[in-house]
């Protein structure tokens, strides 16, 4: 893992077309403003603060930039319909863990994600030296998630520590 | 050292049955998003009691888990650790006092 660096998940929504997205901000305060972007009025969902890193190859040297994936969620198996829960059933093992990489086109109106070369890197990493040799992590991309709406998955960044109540 | 080793050595509540994976190292964080940089292996302190704490040391394989400053953790968190397999343990003192004891007792 290099490149190691924290910052803001920043989730945004546009009231005219329902879409939602999310970038990464490396400012020392996320930006909350709303803005016009063509056709889409994005206002701002929510921040959390979150990591952000790349995957170096410890053989070859080749790094994978991981800029697409905004956040990782472990997926906590809700809607046995979801392309996530599905991908977490193929080799039946009760030791199989679903982790989702969350790329920035929430709602993936635009059809991209995070790329294959990534979630192969990630698949690679986080199964390496597994202290229980049945334990299986298995990351996918964000679009087989069926409904952003309705998920129940466990995102793993840090929610509401800069807030004051 | 294994996790249910030190929680005898060093006087550790455990909230589970999991500690048999050896411990190669030690990190402390309270952000979940902090702790998906940590190494294999390592035993995390932490005050964060919740899933998403287990979500994130499942990721990174952590050896186990102490809850500092008498932390405890929910029914569900402890149901999510055991089917990871990650032991839970819990310590009255705050953390650097528990570093200490770590240190104290060879784990560097």
């Amino acid at each position: 893992m290099v490149n190691l660096h924290g910052g803001y998940l920043v989730v945004e929504g546009c009231f005219h077309c329902r879409q939602r997205i999310s970038h990464f901000s490396e400012e020392p305060a996320p930006p909350i403003d709303d803005y016009r972007e063509g056709e889409h009025f994005w206002s701002h969902l929510g921040d959390f603060q979150a990591s952000k890193f790349d995957l170096e190859c410890e053989t070859c040297g080749e790094t994978i930039r991981l800029r697409d994936v905004m956040a990782t969620m472990l997926c906590m198996k809700c809607d046995p319909e979801c392309g996530v829960y599905k991908a977490g059933e193929g080799d039946g093992g009760k030791k199989s863990w679903v982790y989702v990489a969350l790329c920035s086109n929430t709602s993936h109106a635009g059809g991209a994600c995070v790329t294959a070369d990534g979630i192969r890197a990630m698949n690679e990493y986080f199964n390496r030296d597994l202290h229980d040799p049945e334990k299986k992590i298995i990351v996918v991309p964000c679009s087989l998630r069926r409904s952003v709406d309705t998920c129940q998955g466990v995102v793993l960044a840090d929610v509401g520590l800069t807030d004051l109540y | 050292m294994k996790a249910t080793e030190l929680a005898a050595q060093a006087g550790l509540k455990s909230f589970n049955a999991c500690g048999d994976k050896e411990i190669k190292g030690v990190y402390i964080s309270d952000m979940v998003s902090d702790i998906i940089g940590m190494g294999e292996g390592n035993l995390l302190l932490t005050l964060q009691t919740h899933k998403n704490v287990i979500a994130a040391a499942n990721l990174v394989d952590v050896a186990a888990i102490v809850f500092s400053r008498g932390k405890v953790p929910a029914d569900d968190v402890i149901a999510l650790a055991n089917k990871a397999g990650i032991g839970l343990l819990g310590f009255e003192g705050d953390t650097w006092t528990l570093a200490k004891k770590l240190y104290e007792l060879g784990i560097r």
